[in-house]
C-alpha cells in the first residue's frame, strides 16, 4: 500500500535545517549543541513514526519536483529504505552526542557541526531516493559535505586524503550519472520503486556494460577491491568523522547503491540471466579475504579498522550477488551489524586517543584496566566481527553461508569461514593486549573517557547485542529487511 | 494572426535609434546616459517579451520590412529560436544596472556614454541576428555586435584591455571573412540571400561549391563561438573586459556561432540538398574535444575571469555537441542550454565582477575567505557553480541530461561518457573556486573587512541567482517551449 505522506522528505529535510541553523548560530556553543542534538531526535522520531505502517508493509511516497518527464526529485520510503535510515538516524543521535564530547577543544565547530548535520541529511536522502537521480544527487551531496570534515584539521596530509577521496568518489559519482542516463534510455524511468526495471531486449553487451558501470560508481564509495584506495587516507579525520564515515553514511551509501542497483534497476532475473553477479560475488569474496590480510599488519588502530571496514563491506555486496533470499537478508541487515559494531570500536579508538594518547595496537597493554567500560563494548564489537552466537555479526554470517548453499556455491561459505578466522586474527590480539599484557608502569587507576564518549559507545555495544538476539522477534529490524526481501523476490 | 507586424522591426528600431542617440544624451552628465540606455532596453524588453508570447501561441511569423516581398525585400523573421531575444533583453537590462557603479570605476568619465551607446549597438547586432530572415542582413548584424564588441573589449583603455581587444579583432575579422564567402557562395548558386528563399533552390545545386559554402559557414560560426580549438581569442577578451560586458559577450556574443548554426542546420535541411553526417561528425568531436579541453585550461587558472572565461569554452562545447547529435533530445538540450547558459554564466560573471569591484582582487588566491564578507555575492556565485556544472535542481542540470540523453539516443554513448566526465572536471575547478571562497585561509586579513557589493550590482547578481534556480526546478518549460521548433528542423531527418 502506498501513501503519500510529507514525512519521507521531512526525514532528510529536518538535518538540513539543522545545518543551517548551526551554521546560523556563529559561535554560540549553547544553540550550536541543542539544535544538533533536537535535530537527531526529530529525525528519529520521523523515522520511527514510520516504522509501525513501514512494519506493516505501507510505502510513504513524497514527489518534491519534476523537472522535466519523468525526472525529478521524489522521495519514498519503502523497507530497504527504512531499514536503512532506521539505522542511520539511530547512529546520528549517538554519534552526535560522541562528537560533542570529543570535539570539545577542536577549533571549527561550527563547521564541523554543520556538515556533519548535513552528511545525515543527504544519507537519509538517499535511503528515501525514489528513482536513480535523486539517489545520485543525494549520493554526490555527500561527498561534498564530507570534504570539510575530512579536511577538518586542515594539515598537509589532511588536505592531501582530502583530495584522495575527492577524486575517487567524484569520479565514482560520474559512472553513477553515466548510469543513470543510459538507465533511463533503455527502460524510460529511473524509479526505484520496483523490482528491475530493465528489460533483456535491451542487448547483453549493453546491460552488462550498464551493470559494471552502476557497480564501479557506487562501488568507490563501498571500498570494494581495488576501488578502496582512498578509505584508509580518510582515517586522517576526527574520529567521529571516521565512524560517520565508515560505519553510517559514507560507506553504507556506497553499499545501499550496489543493493538498489541489483534489486531494484536490474531485478534478481535479469541478473541470474546474465550471469555478472559470479563476478561481481568473486570480487566480494576476494576483497572480505584480502582486506582482512592487510589488516592484520596494521598496528594504527585505526587503520586496522579501515581495513576491517573494506572487509565486512564486502559481505554486503557478496551477499548481494549471490542473488538468493538467504543471502540478501545478510545483505541487508549487516547494513546494520556492521555499523554497529564498526561504530563501536571507532568510538572505542577515539575515547583511547583523546584520554591516553595511544594510536597503536603495541601501545595498549593494560588499557583494559585503565578504561574497563570502554574495552570491554571493544570486546563485544570484537566478537560480533569474528561471528560469536548471539551477536550481530553471527547473524550475518550464519544467512550469507546458507544464502551460498542455497546458491549452490558453497565455497562461499569456506570464505565465511576464513573470514571469521581472520577477523580472529586481528580482533582478538587487540583484546589480548588491552586485557592480559600489563602497562609497564605498575601502576594502575581507573580513568575512563567522558561521559559524552563513553556513553554512546556502550549504547552501540549494547545495540550489537541486541541486533544479534532479537533476529526472532517480530517489528524488530530484522522483519524490515524480510519484507524488503520478499519484495525484491516477489514472495 | 501575426502581432502589430512592425512590433518585430520596432525590436530592432528602438535599441538602435536608442544607441545612436546615447551619446548626445550623456553629452552634459555622464549618468544620464545610464538612464537613458536603461530605458531603452526596458522598451526593447517589452517589445521582446510580447513577441515571444507570441510565437509560443501561434508559431513561427515573419514581418516583411517596406512591404516588399521575398525575395527582393528584406524578411524578419521570428521563430522559437529568435526567443533568444527575451535573453538577451533580460541580460543587457540587468548589465545596464550593474554597470551603473562599475563603468564610473572601470573608465574615464567621458567614455562612459560611449559605453552604453556600444552596449547598446551590440544588443541590437544580437537581436537582428536572431530575428532576420536574410542571409546578408545576418552578415551585418553580426558586423555590428562584433565590431562593438572588439570596442567594449577595449573600453577601459588599458594596453592589456588593446591587446585582447585586437586578437578579438583578428579572428573576428577573418571569421566573418569566411561567412561572407559562403554567403556569396550560396548566392551566386541561388541567386538569392533570403534563407527561406535559398532553402526552397538549393536542390540540385552541384555539390562542390555547396560542401565549401556549408563548410565555411561552419568554421565561421565556430571560431565565432570559439570552439577548441578555435577559441584563443576568447580567453583574454573574455577576462580582461569590464564585468557586465564579459557577462554579454560570455552569455550572449558567442551564442551568435550557435544560432548561426542553427540557421545553417535549417537551410541544410530543409533543402535536403546538404549532407551533413560528415560535418555532425565533426561537431560532436569538437564538442567533446572543448567540454574537455576548455575544463583543462579552467583546472590551471588562478584569476576567477579567466576560469570563468575557460569555463565557456566547455560549455560551448555541449551546445555544439548537442547540435552534431542531431538528435532530437540532443538538439533541445543545446538549444535551451543557449538560454541557460547565458544566465547562469552571466550570474557568475556579474558575481565575480561586484567581488572584483569591492575587493579590487581577482586571483583565487586573493580572494580567499572573501564568502565571509560577501555572503550574498558569494552565495549567488555558488548557486551559479552549482548550475554550471549541471547538478539538479538548477539550470544547468536539464540541459546537460538531455543532451546525455540524445548521445545515448543517437546512439554515440561515449560522447555521453564525455559530457560526464567533462562535468567532472568543470565540478573540480568550480569546488576549487567555491572551497577557496569558503575555506581557504584569507591571504590578507583586510578582505574580512570588505562590505557587500552595493544594490546596484547585488541585485541584478540576485535575481540571476534565483533564475538559474528557478529554470531547474521549472525546467520542463523552456524544452516544451523549444520543442516543436527542434522537431521542425529535424523533419527532413525523419523525425528525431
Amino acid at each position: 500500500m502506498e501513501v503519500v505522506d510529507a514525512r519521507a522528505a521531512l526525514a532528510p529535510a529536518i538535518s538540513l535545517v539543522c545545518a543551517a541553523l548551526v551554521f546560523a548560530s556563529a559561535d554560540n556553543t549553547f544553540w550550536r549543541r541543542f539544535f544538533s542534538i533536537a535535530a537527531a531526535l526529530a529525525k528519529l522520531v520521523i523515522v520511527m513514526s514510520m516504522l509501525p505502517g513501514s512494519l506493516r508493509g505501507v510505502v510513504y511516497t513524497f514527489n518534491l519536483v519534476e523537472f522535466t518527464e519523468g525526472v525529478g526529485l521524489a522521495f519514498r520510503a519503502d523497507a530497504l529504505g527504512m531499514f536503512f535510515s532506521v539505522v542511520s538516524s539511530t547512529l546520528w543521535l549517538v554519534t552526535t552526542i560522541y562528537a560533542i564530547g570529543y570535539m570539545e577543544r577542536e577549533p571549527n565547530r561550527r563547521r564541523f557541526f554543520g556538515f556533519f548535520a548535513l552528511c545525515v541529511s543527504t544519507t537519509v536522502g538517499v535511503a528515501f531516493a525514489e528513482n536513480l537521480l535523486t539517489m545520485f544527487l543525494f549520493y554526490e551531496s555527500l561527498t561534498i559535505c564530507t570534504y570539510p570534515l575530512v579536511i577538518h584539521d586542515e594539515t598537509p596530509e589532511a588536505m592531501k586524503a582530502g583530495r584522495k577521496y575527492l577524486i575517487y568518489t567524484l569520479t565514482g559519482g560520474a559512472f553513477v550519472l553515466l548510469g543513470s542516463i543510459v538507465t533511463y534510455q533503455l527502460a524510460g524511468t529511473m524509479t526505484l520503486s520496483q523490482p528491475g526495471i530493465l528489460p533483456l531486449a535491451a542487448g547483453r553487451t549493453t546491460l552488462t556494460m550498464l551493470f559494471v558501470a552502476l557497480i564501479a560508481g557506487f562501488g568507490v564509495k563501498a571500498a570494494i577491491m581495488p576501488l578502496h584506495g582512498w578509505l584508509p587516507s580518510a582515517m586522517v579525520a576526527p574520529t567521529p568523522v571516521s565512524a560517520l564515515l565508515h560505519a553510517v553514511a559514507v560507506v553504507k551509501v556506497g553499499a545501499f547503491g550496489i543493493l538498489r542497483t541489483i534489486y531494484n534497476i536490474f531485478g534478481v532475473a535479469l541478473l541470474r540471466e546474465l550471469g555478472v553477479c559470479t563476478w561481481l560475488a568473486g570480487l566480494a569474496a576476494f576483497t572480505i579475504l584480502a582486506a582482512s590480510v592487510v589488516a592484520i599488519f596494521q598496528d594504527n588502530l585505526k587503520r586496522r579498522l579501515a581495513f576491517s571496514t573494506i572487509s565486512q563491506l564486502s559481505y554486503i555486496v557478496l551477499g548481494a550477488s549471490l542473488l538468493t533470499p538467504l543471502a540478501a537478508t545478510a545483505a541487508i541487515v549487516h547494513i546494520a551489524n556492521q555499523a554497529f559494531a564498526k561504530i563501536t570500536m571507532f568510538f572505542v579508538a577515539g575515547s583511547i586517543q583523546r584520554t591516553t594518547g595511544k594510536t597503536t595496537v603495541h601501545e595498549l597493554a593494560g588499557i583494559g584496566f585503565r578504561m574497563p567500560y570502554t574495552m570491554a563494548a571493544f570486546t563485544v564489537a570484537a566478537l560480533s566481527f569474528i561471528g560469536v552466537p548471539l551477536l550481530a555479526g553471527f547473524v550475518t554470517k550464519w544467512y550469507l553461508s546458507l544464502g551460498a548453499l542455497e546458491a549452490g556455491e558453497w565455497w562461499y561459505a569456506l570464505v565465511m569461514l576464513a573470514s571469521a578466522l581472520l577477523n580472529a586474527a586481528y580482533w582478538l590480539p587487540v583484546v589480548y593486549t588491552a586485557f592480559f599484557k600489563t602497562e609497564p608502569t605498575a601502576e594502575v587507576e581507573v580513568h575512563e573517557a567522558h561521559w559524552t564518549m563513553l556513553g554512546p559507545t556502550l549504547v552501540c555495544a549494547v545495540f550489537v547485542i541486541f541486533l544479534g538476539a532479537t533476529v526472532s522477534v517480530p517489528g524488530m529490524p530484522f522483519a524490515l529487511a524480510s519484507a524488503a526481501v520478499k519484495f525484491v523476490f516477489g514472495m | 494572426m501575426t502581432p502589430w507586424p512592425p512590433l518585430l522591426a520596432l525590436l530592432i528600431v528602438v535599441p538602435l535609434t536608442g544607441a545612436v542617440i546615447t551619446p548626445v544624451v550623456g553629452r552634459t552628465r555622464a549618468v544620464r546616459s545610464a538612464d537613458w540606455s536603461l530605458g531603452v532596453m526596458l522598451a526593447t524588453s517589452v517589445i521582446a517579451l510580447v513577441l515571444v508570447v507570441q510565437v509560443a501561441r501561434v508559431g513561427p511569423f515573419s514581418y516583411v520590412v517596406g512591404g516588399w516581398v521575398a525575395p527582393y525585400g528584406i524578411e524578419l523573421r521570428f521563430d522559437e529560436f529568435g526567443a533568444v531575444i527575451a535573453v538577451i533583453c533580460l541580460l543587457g537590462t540587468l548589465a545596464m544596472v550593474f554597470s551603473r557603479r562599475y563603468a564610473a570605476q572601470a573608465m574615464a568619465e567621458q567614455r562612459i556614454p560611449y559605453y552604453y551607446a556600444l552596449l547598446l549597438l551590440n544588443l541590437t547586432g544580437m537581436i537582428g541576428f536572431a530575428v532576420t530572415g536574410d542571409l546578408f542582413n545576418l552578415f551585418v548584424f553580426m558586423e555590428i555586435l562584433s565590431l562593438s564588441g572588439y570596442a567594449l573589449v577595449a573600453v577601459s583603455g588599458e594596453k592589456i584591455a588593446e591587446m585582447a581587444a585586437f586578437k578579438y579583432l583578428v579572428m573576428g575579422a577573418i571569421s566573418s571573412l569566411v561567412i561572407l564567402l559562403a554567403i556569396g557562395i550560396l548566392y551566386a548558386l541561388t541567386g538569392s540571400l533570403n534563407m527561406a528563399d535559398v532553402t526552397g533552390r538549393l536542390a540540385g545545386a552541384p555539390a562542390a561549391p555547396l560542401a565549401v559554402a556549408f563548410g565555411a559557414l561552419t568554421l565561421g560560426f565556430m571560431v565565432k563561438a570559439a570552439a577548441f580549438p578555435l577559441h584563443i581569442w576568447l580567453p583574454d577578451a573574455h577576462a580582461i573586459a569590464p564585468s557586465p560586458v564579459s557577462a554579454i559577450l560570455s552569455g550572449l556574443v558567442v551564442k551568435v556561432g550557435i544560432i548561426g548554426m542553427l540557421r545553417v542546420y535549417q537551410i541544410a535541411y530543409g533543402s535536403g540538398a546538404v549532407d551533413m553526417r560528415a560535418l555532425n561528425h565533426v561537431l560532436m568531436w569538437l564538442g567533446a574535444l572543448s567540454i574537455v579541453m576548455g575544463a583543462f585550461f579552467a583546472v590551471f587558472q588562478d584569476d576567477i575571469k579567466m576560469m570563468l572565461a575557460y569555463s565557456t569554452i566547455s560549455n560551448i562545447g555541449y551546445i555544439i555537441m548537442g547540435l552534431g547529435l542531431a538528435s532530437s533530445y540532443g538538439m533541445i538540450g543545446a538549444s535551451v542550454h543557449v538560454f541557460n547558459h547565458a544566465i547562469i554564466k552571466a550570474t557568475l560573471f556579474l558575481g565575480a565582477g561586484a567581488l572584483i569591484f569591492q575587493t579590487g582582487k581577482r586571483t583565487l588566491t586573493d580572494l580567499a575567505g572573501v564568502g565571509h564578507a560577501m555572503p550574498w555575492t558569494v552565495a549567488a556565485i555558488s548557486v551559479g557553480a552549482i548550475s554550471i556544472v549541471g547538478i539538479p535542481p538548477t539550470a544547468g542540470f536539464v540541459c546537460k541530461w538531455y543532451i546525455a540523453l540524445g548521445a545515448v539516443q543517437a546512439g554515440h554513448p561515449f560522447f555521453a561518457f564525455a559530457l560526464v566526465f567533462g562535468a567532472l572536471f568543470i565540478f573540480i575547478y568550480y569546488i576549487r573556486m567555491v572551497n577557496a571562497f569558503y575555506f581557504r585561509q584569507p591571504r590578507d586579513p583586510a578582505i574580512l573587512e570588505v562590505t557587500e557589493a552595493p544594490a546596484s550590482m547585488l541585485v541584478p547578481v540576485l535575481i540571476l541567482a534565483s533564475l538559474c534556480l528557478i529554470m531547474g526546478v521549472m525546467g520542463s518549460l523552456p524544452l516544451s517551449f523549444i520543442e516543436p521548433a527542434v522537431q521542425r528542423l529535424l523533419l527532413p531527418l525523419g523525425g528525431g
